[in-house]
């Protein structure tokens, strides 16, 4: 009856995988200070200097060090990916769950809402918002949230509807719970892995639109960004530095958003019992 | 002819009849019921000036107050105008004369002389009782306890006495010598009038015309014998019902909880019962006339606790057609019908969870327009599946305490203590490991408890069981409903129990109602239905209802072939003939007409309503002809 989805997920190959990158980059990204003697934006070199004992990955344009560099740009893409995916759910949630227990006009104007964000190009409006307001990362952040929610929220209203039907919650019911009970006490407890698959996706497209719209030049330009280092180092391809500047950079954003994918594979096989029956984990 | 009025009795200072008020005429035969020690044998003796203790009020025989008049007087009327027949056959006769003699002897002392027209005369009466010649010469040993009873009675009415008294005249004997002895005290009654004071009601029901409850010294339910049997309104008069094994009802014996005690203030019965209020422990209440019924209750007898009327329909299909309940404190109406017959759409209705098209429910007689969370307090659910109906996720603890976290009643101390103590009631163990327990850990009988008490633990007045033990075995199911039986003795727990199994509501129900495609077809008393159904979707329940028998050894067509009401043995629902043009869904007649076998033109056309057929109701329009049907 009770699922254990951490079983699961690091007993399946995807899913030990799609941890152990996660586990990594995270690794990284909180021990940052440890694993360099360089700040981000400090000037620590000579330019275009190609990887040495000092500089690992060698320096850039301007003589910053690129490990450095690319440990730094760790924390922006998941505090973006961490910051969407839980602001993205939480209104996801909002939306989802009131949509579904109150159901009528409200549900039927939430839910045209969000198919008419589904249809909206994030990447065109992102760019004119973060033109007409100055980009920063919380900006990003309220930004992606707001594009992603709406696919979570559908999912978390066609959920709960059938949650709603339930016998403990109608059985709830029958005691006099008001809604804001059935949510928290029935609802949201039994939504659970689904959250956790609808953060892993989340975070997964926050981590690579972040990287997407810093690559076009919409990003806070005082924060390191794998998108904005790989741009600069496109554009010094003619030279050898493309090696040890663009290759590792889109290397870690792989790595990165293959980690996600792979973490939410697993999950989804956990959750769903027939594909949990075919990945042969079906009397764990 | 005789009139009582505030009648008094005390021994040593302690009240043994309160204000005891009654009215006898000729022909009437009054039975004086109720257990014992509450002083019926003690009216009996005040009547007959025959009390020990101190009497005040009036007794009005003929206009005289026997209570005021002298000794001298009282003798003349004692045992010729006014006569009893005393309990206790051993005690009564002298061992040292015979019948004969002694019956002679009362005679004799009331004025006639003539020995030999004495003799006759007790001749004559003892002949009338059934003890003839030869043995009126036997002296009480000689006789069995039937005869002695029959002795005693010829005894009292020898003089042809105005009033006759009698006090437990069927106590201590066996069934057949008890119908004698009925048989003979109706004759003798007819002329006179009658008090019978008897804590056998089979006794009271075959004898008497008019019944009197009598508790704690004061009348609490008066009215006429057949009412009072069929519908008690007092609860005290219910639990007697309920507790006296017999024939006729067909519910588990129930009894009273408690014990009677003599110094109560108030209302006597308050400390036993289930529905009393504040005021029934600080004053008596009054009797007063409630319909046919003289009943003395603060509440007006047993309150009706939950009255519903709705009726609901999911697009065209109409699933509930006005249909209209009233359940009452302490008693249990089983919901009857087959599936799709709407039971669980009228539970979940009256309990919120679906919407109405039109609903009228009161609870406690005041309207229901919102259900707000009091509402909830006093009417719970207990749903189909306990293990559906419990949340995976929560543990014992977790699900019995839910209802109090919702209420926010009391700390979470007091909640844990509550916790315990319903699953007491429940017979679960109350102790750490097993409030640990999630749904899973338990057997399907104690998760059904565990829903019950999570049920109970608001202490509900209104519980609904929606085919509550449908699910579980039948040796579980036994023990839950003991649970829910015991309850409703303890509490006075209303029970609506949706079910489809006629014989398990027959156990457990004190009234019925059987649905029917959304409708009522016919309600009431749980042993009047089973035993004369009047609807015949009814009777074809009745005959399909689970049997433990050997049907192989028992020839059709025998005495001893399958009981069917419907007048035919065997499969009459096969036998059913089918009609030319099927009422279609939508039609507007009898719901049961393309399956009845009575059916006639008239069900096709017309929808037969709901008709008063005391004590129950029936929506039929041909129900068997011996029934009078009566307009209401």
């Amino acid at each position: 009856m009770h699922v254990n989805y951490w079983r699961e997920v690091h007993t399946t190959g995807p899913g030990r995988i799609g941890l152990g990158l996660l586990i990594l980059v995270v690794t990284a990204a909180v021990l940052a200070p440890l694993l360099t003697g360089y700040q981000p934006a400090a000037y620590t070199g000579a330019p275009f200097m190609a990887p040495s004992a000092q500089h690992w990955l060698g320096t850039n344009d301007v003589g910053q060090d690129i490990w450095t560099r690319l440990l730094y740009g760790a924390r922006t893409s998941l505090a973006v990916g961490g910051g969407v995916a839980l602001l993205s759910l939480c209104l996801s949630i909002l939306v989802g769950c009131s949509s579904a227990l109150l159901g009528g006009l409200y549900d039927r104007l939430m839910m045209r809402l969000v198919d008419a964000l589904i249809v909206i190009p994030p990447v065109i409006v992102a760019i004119l918002a973060a033109a007409y307001l100055r980009p920063n990362t919380v900006l990003l952040i309220v930004l992606l949230s707001l594009f992603l929610w709406p696919g979570g929220a559908r999912v978390v209203r066609a959920q709960t509807l059938s949650l709603k039907e339930r016998m403990p919650v109608y059985a709830a019911r029958t005691f006099g719970a008001g809604r804001l009970h059935l949510l928290f006490n029935h609802i949201i407890p039994d939504l659970g892995p689904i959250l956790i698959a609808l953060i892993i996706q989340d975070a997964r497209r926050a981590v690579f639109m972040e990287a997407g719209l810093s690559f076009l030049g919409i990003c806070d330009p005082t924060v390191v960004s794998w998108g904005k280092m790989m741009q600069h180092a496109l554009k010094f391809v003619y030279l050898d530095v493309w090696r040890w500047w663009l290759l590792p950079t889109g290397f870690t954003l792989s790595l990165t958003v293959m980690g996600f994918t792979f973490t939410g594979f697993a999950l989804e096989t956990a959750l769903n019992p027939r594909l949990r029956k075919e990945a042969g984990h079906a009397d764990n | 002819m005789l009139t009582i009025k505030n009648l008094k009795a005390s021994y040593n200072g302690l009240q043994i009849l309160k204000d005891i008020n009654l009215n006898l005429e000729k022909g009437q035969v009054l039975s004086v019921i109720g257990e014992s020690g509450t002083g019926k044998t003690t009216l009996g003796r005040a009547v007959m000036g025959l009390l020990e203790g101190r009497c005040t009020g009036e007794i009005l025989f003929k206009g005289k107050n026997l209570l005021t008049c002298p000794e001298e007087e009282r003798r003349r009327i004692r045992g010729r105008e006014i006569a009893m027949v005393f309990q206790n056959v051993e005690d009564g006769l002298h061992p040292l004369y015979s019948i004969l003699y002694q019956v002679m002897e009362a005679v004799l002392i009331h004025g006639l002389t003539d020995k030999k027209a004495a003799e006759k005369r007790a001749c004559e009466v003892l002949e009338l009782v059934g003890l003839d010649n030869r043995r009126s010469l036997a002296y009480p040993h000689q006789l069995s306890g039937g005869e002695k009873q029959r002795a005693l009675i010829a005894l009292a009415v020898v003089n042809n006495p105005d009033i006759l008294i009698l006090d437990e005249p069927t106590a201590s004997l066996d069934a057949l010598t008890k119908a004698e002895i009925i048989a003979v005290l109706r004759r003798i009654t007819r002329e006179k009038a009658s008090l019978v004071i008897t804590h056998d009601i089979s006794t009271a029901a075959d004898l008497s015309t008019h019944m009197a409850v009598l508790y704690g010294g004061r009348i609490v339910e008066l009215g006429a014998t057949g009412d009072m049997l069929t519908g008690p309104r007092h609860a005290y008069t219910r639990g007697l019902l309920r507790s006296y094994p017999n024939m006729t009802t067909t519910k588990d014996l129930q009894g009273i909880p408690g014990r009677m005690s003599h110094h109560v203030e108030g209302c006597p019965f308050h400390p036993r019962c289930t529905q009393r209020i504040r005021i029934c422990s600080a004053e008596a209440p009054l009797p007063a006339v409630e319909g046919n019924r003289l009943i003395a209750c603060h509440r007006g007898g047993i309150v009706p606790l939950l009255e519903v009327r709705c009726s609901k329909s999911f697009g065209p299909l109409k699933v509930l057609q006005d249909v209209e309940c009233i359940l009452h404190e302490g008693e249990t109406l089983a919901l009857i019908g087959e599936s799709g017959s709407g039971k669980t759409t009228l539970a979940k209705t009256v309990m919120g969870l679906l919407k109405a098209d039109e609903e009228e429910i009161r609870l406690e007689g005041k309207k229901v327009t919102r259900r707000t969370i009091d509402f909830y307090k006093r009417i719970q659910m207990i749903f189909q599946n306990p293990g559906e109906s419990i949340s995976h996720r929560m543990n014992v603890l977790q699900t019995v305490k839910e209802p109090l976290d919702i209420h926010k009643t009391g700390n979470e101390e007091e909640k844990l203590e509550r916790v315990r103590q319903v699953l007491n009631e429940v017979e679960l163990p109350g102790d750490d490991a097993f409030l640990k327990k999630y749904p899973h850990h338990l057997s399907g009988g104690e998760a059904q408890r565990v829903a019950i008490a999570r049920a109970l633990v608001l202490n509900p007045k209104v519980l609904i069981a929606d085919e509550s033990t449908s699910a579980l075995d039948a040796s579980v199911q036994a023990k839950i409903l003991k649970l829910m039986m015991n309850l409703q003795e303890k509490r006075g727990l209303s029970i609506m129990f949706i079910t489809h199994d006629l014989a398990l509501a027959k156990k457990i129900s004190d009234r019925l109602a059987v649905l029917l495609k959304g409708r009522i077809v016919e309600e009431g008393p749980t042993s009047e239905i089973i035993y004369h159904p009047l609807h015949p979707y009814t009777r074809a329940l009745i005959d399909y209802a689970p049997l433990l028998e050997d049907r192989s050894a028992r020839p059709a067509g025998s005495r001893w072939a399958r009981r069917t009401h419907s007048g035919t043995c065997g499969n009459s629902l096969q036998a059913a003939p089918r009609l030319k043009r099927p009422p279609s869904a939508t039609s507007t007649g009898c719901p049961y007409a393309n399956r009845c076998l009575a059916v006639k033109d008239r069900c096709l056309e017309e929808r037969p309503e709901l008709i008063a057929c005391s004590p129950r109701k029936v929506a039929c329009f041909y129900p068997p002809v011996d029934y009078k049907i009566q307009s209401n």
